[in-house]
């Protein structure tokens, strides 16, 4: 059975005084059993700090972490029943990868027939049958980190802990080893709790992700909820790539009510909103470069000119320079349509825009309409 | 052009050898050449009428074999008790944080450059007081006195690059502390190790002055005084000096040959 990890107040400080840092700030979430959930955030924002409180190679400054219905905030890393795999890997370089794998199995004691048996299939299951004599030197990148996951998953822990192992894979690994990690959380019973910087790889394994920033989840949720209904800017500009248009923009009153004016042109809030804009001036509207369509320029619409395109192959990344000289980056398919320096109008989709707070940047609304 | 090159290159190591070379040579050479013959025109590089005669006296009519063992037993507890502490304490350097680390860092590396000669007389009537002198105990702790500050920077070094994240997945693994030092730590730290026990060796091993000052009874001598007591005697006998000085290197030569790739990664890794 997998544990259900519950953080409770979690804070950690560093150093005293003047120099200290707050890694993270009262932190409080749970992470269901058997679970893919995952922290991202730019570096510096708590996630790894999390993560080794909760595998125990830190000691909180307060607060407390359960598993289960364990407190294990005093526990030492060797009696949690956990497994983690590290960011540099940290297989054993003196020995060969047998013994790596069966390192977590000698200390447990078991017989010698017992440890060659799961060795055997750990390494079966992630490919390495063949590469069991050798020292971690002699593999490769993707192989060493096989390994370092086969050592973590041959004890059959209750919780798994990942610190991003796929960062110092080259991107076509990475993405072959991202299916391998959701076959295997599919395979084994463990709740996994990954920590990475790559929002793609937080989106595409997870059943929830947390976003951080700053020492604090600013919003824990399913990654279709954190792209659809994100809760603030930074969320919002994190999530997807390339990164979501902000735009300055100002509430103006109509007598058919609210309606935002963003670079000319004035868009109808719906009436679900009216009470969420309020007395509200000045906001900051987000726009996806995939929710912005390229048109033929007309008067009645944001007109502009093609500053920048970059193919990317099935599509084409273009930067438009607007009349006010604003810059919006737009997601189009490729085509020679729109070459660099043509004028063009862009067509805005009020469903597909965000609002945002100009001070707090919390959602405002997501969606106009 | 590329051939001159490489026969320059071998021609000066040639010369570099036969100038390194040649004291032992002539040191080896000396200890077998018979004692009537020794200072006896024409001195020749090479001759055939060897005797062993020097060692023969060497070995029993003199006190060499005591001194001898006197040295190793300084010499091997030089090395465990470095070993054990140096390794100790480049742990505790880089896997604790504690008030006074940097300090502590720092006055290791003073304490090395202080002069060994400064700390004899205060150690003499330390060790007196103690009933240290004339002991084991008293030559090894006086040879760590001066070889543990190299060593606890070198291990110090080595720990460093040794990754935290070994040990981590050690104890994730369920290993304690000990269990992780000892299977994760230590084999990576081992040329460290090996250069600090090779360092510790050749400290104690050629240490005169704290030999001559603590061991004053002359069955507690170790080699280098107790070679140094031939000389003083009336009627230096030169063949048989030879043939001790010939003794006192194998130890040395033995333990750089088995171990001289760990020497050079040392050197390496803190260079």
């Amino acid at each position: 059975m997998a544990f259900s990890v519950r953080l409770e107040r979690l804070d950690k400080r560093f150093g005293r005084g003047a120099r200290a840092v707050h890694a993270v700030r009262e932190l409080s979430l749970e992470i269901g059993e058997r679970e893919f959930f995952t922290f991202v955030g730019p570096s510096g924002c708590g996630k790894t700090t999390t993560l080794r409180m909760i595998a125990g190679l830190e000691t909180p400054t307060a607060g407390r972490i359960w598993f289960g219905d364990t407190d294990v905030t005093a526990l030492p890393p060797q009696r949690r029943d956990i497994a983690m795999v590290f960011q540099d890997v940290a297989l054993f370089p003196y020995m060969t990868v047998r013994d790596n794998v069966a390192y977590p199995l000698r200390i447990a004691g078991l017989s010698r027939a017992q440890v060659d048996d799961k060795v055997e299939r750990v390494a079966a299951t992630l490919g390495l049958a063949d590469k069991l004599g050798q020292k971690p030197g002699q593999l490769s990148g993707g192989q060493q980190q096989r390994v370092a996951i086969g050592r973590a998953i041959i004890k059959e822990p209750k919780v798994l802990l990942m610190d991003e192992p796929l960062s110092a894979l080259d991107a076509r690994l990475r993405v072959d080893m991202r299916t391998e990690i959701l076959r295997l959380h599919r395979e084994i019973s463990a709740t996994i709790v990954y920590v990475t910087h790559d929002q793609i790889e937080a989106m595409t394994m997870s059943t929830r992700v947390a976003v951080m920033d700053g020492g604090r989840a600013l919003q824990v949720d399913a990654p279709r909820t954190l792209f659809r209904r994100p809760a603030d800017q930074t969320v919002a500009t994190f999530i997807g790539t390339p990164a979501m248009n902000v735009l300055p923009a100002s509430l103006v009153t109509t007598p058919s009510g609210p309606a935002v004016e963003l670079l000319g042109q004035r868009l109808a809030v719906g009436p679900r909103h009216h009470a969420a804009v309020q007395g509200l001036k000045q906001v900051e509207v987000g726009v996806r470069p995939q929710a912005v369509r390229l048109v033929a320029p007309a008067s009645d619409r944001v007109r502009g000119r093609v500053f920048l395109r970059e193919p990317l192959g099935l599509e084409d990344e273009v930067l438009v320079e607007t009349e006010s000289g604003t810059r919006v980056k737009v997601v189009t398919a490729a085509g020679e349509e729109f070459p660099e320096g043509a004028a063009v109008g862009l067509e805005l989709a009020p469903r597909d825009l965000y609002l945002f707070h100009p001070d707090s940047k919390t959602t405002v609304c997501a969606g106009l309409d | 052009m590329r051939q001159i090159q490489a026969y320059a290159t071998l021609a000066l190591l040639f010369v570099v050898l036969v100038i390194v070379a040649f004291p032992f040579y002539w040191m080896v050479l000396s200890s077998v050449t018979p004692r009537e013959a020794l200072f006896q025109p024409p001195y020749k590089f090479v001759r055939l009428d060897f005797s062993l005669g020097n060692y023969r006296e060497l070995l029993f009519a003199t006190e060499f074999v005591r001194y001898f063992v006197n040295s190793l037993i300084a010499a091997v507890g030089a090395i465990v008790l470095n070993v054990v502490a140096a390794t100790l304490a480049g742990y505790g350097l880089t896997r604790f944080a504690f008030a006074g680390k940097k300090p502590f860092a720092f006055g290791t590396l003073f304490s090395y450059m202080f002069p060994p000669m400064l700390m004899a007389i205060p150690l003499y009537i330390l060790f007196s007081a103690l009933r240290m002198r004339n002991t084991y105990t008293g030559l090894v702790l006086a040879h760590m006195a001066i070889s543990l500050p190299l060593n606890i920077w070198l291990m110090w070094q080595y720990f460093q690059i040794v990754p935290q994240s070994l040990e981590e997945a050690a104890w994730v693994s369920g290993a304690s502390r000990l269990r992780a030092l000892r299977q994760v730590c230590l084999p990576s730290a081992r040329p460290g190790i090996l250069s600090v026990a090779i360092f510790s060796f050749a400290l104690s091993w050629n240490d005169f002055t704290f030999a001559f000052i603590l061991q004053t009874d002359r069955t507690m001598f170790t080699l280098p005084v107790g070679l140094a007591s031939f000389v003083e005697q009336t009627g230096v006998h030169w063949g048989m000096v030879m043939a001790a000085a010939v003794l006192v290197s194998v130890p040395t030569f033995l333990l750089v040959f088995f171990l001289q790739r760990y020497l050079l990664s040392g050197l390496r890794a803190t260079g």
